[in-house]
């Protein structure tokens, strides 16, 4: 598919928070509040030559509280991504409406978006600290808080003193931590985060996914996270939604209640991830 | 580090042993009409410096006319060329209207575009220009195209995704992508361009290095043609490899830095 950003950034279909009407004053809602909610949301591509269209997201709804992670889970080309991008800005929609509150403090603002991609994405020609730094000039993070943002993210992903080493330098599991830091740095509203240990080998994936959960605990972003890992998601979640395909929509919400920090092989997660499991493929494989 | 050396010394001793052998043929020769020693060359060059010429200036003047000559058209040339070929890259109007024109440029010879340029300018400084321009121009901007093309969209994504300004996209992830393209095309621009210039310099233009050629061909002094070539080749290598070899490894020192 063909990019181009001069398209995405004209198009941006992220609207922020609810306008704001002369003399009265903003609203602040003070019962849990929603990160990103998304309402009915559809999305068609042409298919070449026929003059039909194919259906990616067919009426998709779901809502991402206030510090909270929550998955999408499916299997693969069942427009997980899109679904990501169209919440990102970089891709258009055609029915429903998605929103995105910023912060406390930051209403009316134009919202935050962080991104973990399936691969890292790191700029190679560009130090780590730099790296960071493009993110923060690209969002007008004010300077003088540039050294602060990247000192800490870097610390809470472990890599410390990494400053100014190239990203070539670093394994895939240290780049991925990277690029980590660089979405968290931007302190988004929300933080997107695209099969973003896929790539990784078992043990670093095992060990990225430790990590994420002892910096959910000190940071507490808003993660919308996407897999097609069921054990991934129990583990790292409170929400789960789970989507299939043809056509591709939600068709279960699940809690995942267990308290944290969790181990993967605790008996009750495992217990969920069996029932999930069977309950996932009986809806996915009836499709085929 | 020995490496180093040992490359060092491989290549001065292989320009010794040609100096040697030209040394050597001459005295065989013994006909300064036809083949002047080095030494005799090395003498001429030192007296056309400090001794003004047939046309009242010193050798200095000469030099500094090609150069600037070179300067000017060279500049001009690259950013033409750059400027064309991130437009038609980034632009689709841009792509689709310039694309037929590039290969009816590029197959212009070089000498035809000279003798064209000057027919249309006569002699004068516009001429050598044009000429320049219209051959070295499309390369340049070929060049550029195809490294727009070659640029990985994934990392635009992640910019746009970011949003990042236009302004920083180019700095940061376009422009760093393009440094291997815009040097290929600075070499090559180069060579261009002073063999247009000389050529110009030679069939046209007043004073300078290929015009001074020129002056003693019709004169037939084979001392004074040697003295001028070797001059200009000189220089020409000074300036590719103390000054544009220099400027590349400093742009690509994220590259060493990287272990390997």
């Amino acid at each position: 598919m063909k990019f181009d950003p001069s398209i995405a950034r004209a198009a941006s279909p992220v609207a922020a928070m609810a306008p704001v009407i002369p003399g009265q004053p903003v609203r602040q809602d003070v019962s849990v509040a929603s990160a990103i909610t998304i309402d009915r949301l559809t999305k068609r591509f042409p298919v070449p030559g026929s003059g039909e269209e194919f259906v990616v997201l067919h009426d998709i709804s779901l809502a991402v509280d206030d510090g909270k992670f929550v998955s999408i889970v499916g299997p693969s080309g069942c427009g997980k991504s899109t679904l990501l991008n169209v919440i990102a800005g970089i891709e258009s929609y055609d029915g429903g409406s998605v929103t995105i509150h910023p912060k406390a403090g930051r209403a009316g603002a134009e919202p935050r978006i962080g991104y973990v991609f399936q691969s890292p994405r790191l700029l190679n020609w560009l130090t780590v600290e730099h790296n960071i730094r493009f993110v923060l000039e690209a969002q007008n993070v004010p300077r003088q808080r540039w050294q602060e943002l990247v000192a800490k993210n870097l610390e809470m992903v472990g890599l410390a003193g990494q400053e100014r080493n190239y990203p070539l330098n670093l394994s895939g599991g240290m780049q991925q931590r990277v690029a980590i830091a660089r979405a968290l740095a931007i302190e988004p509203d929300i933080l997107l985060m695209d099969e973003p240990f896929s790539h990784l080998d078992a043990i670093t994936a095992r060990k990225m996914r430790f990590d994420l959960m002892e910096i959910l605990q000190r940071a507490k972003p808003t993660i919308l996270f996407v897999t097609h890992d069921l054990s991934e998601a129990v583990f790292l979640s409170d929400n789960i939604y789970m989507m299939s395909t043809k056509p591709a929509r939600i068709f279960k919400r699940v809690a995942i209640d267990v308290p944290r920090p969790r181990k993967p092989e605790d008996a009750t997660i495992l217990d969920l991830e069996k029932t999930l499991v069977r309950e996932f493929f009986s809806v996915v494989e009836a499709k085929d | 580090m020995a490496s180093r050396l040992k490359s060092i010394g491989l290549r001065t001793g292989s320009i010794i042993v040609l100096l040697l052998l030209w040394a050597a043929a001459a005295e065989l020769m013994n006909d300064p009409q036809v083949l002047p020693g080095p030494l005799a060359i090395a003498r001429t060059i030192v007296a056309d410096f400090k001794t003004p010429g047939p046309e009242g200036e010193s050798a200095y003047f000469d030099v500094g006319i090609t150069l600037a000559r070179i300067f000017i058209t060279f500049s001009a040339s690259m950013v033409a060329g750059i400027g064309i070929g991130l437009a038609m890259g980034l632009n689709r109007l841009c792509e689709r209207s310039l694309l037929a024109l590039i290969p009816l440029m590029l197959t212009m010879p070089t000498i035809l575009m000279v003798f064209l340029a000057i027919m249309w300018f006569g002699y004068s400084e516009a001429g050598g220009l044009v000429a320049v321009m219209a051959v070295v121009t499309p390369f340049v901007t070929v060049n550029m195209y195809e490294g727009t093309k070659a640029m990985d969209k994934s990392l635009t994504e992640m910019a746009v995704t970011f949003k990042a300004p236009r302004s920083l996209l180019l700095r940061k992830v376009y422009l760093p992508q393009l440094m291997p393209y815009i040097f290929s095309a600075f070499r090559y621009a180069f060579g261009e361009t002073w063999k247009i210039v000389a050529l110009a310099e030679t069939f046209g233009l007043k004073f300078g290095i290929g015009y001074m050629f020129f002056f003693w061909f019709e004169q037939f002094d084979m001392t004074q043609v040697l003295a001028w070539i070797i001059m200009f080749v000189v220089l020409m290598l000074i300036l590719e490899h103390g000054v544009f070899a220099r400027l590349e490894s400093r742009t690509f020192a994220w590259r060493a830095s990287v272990a390997r």
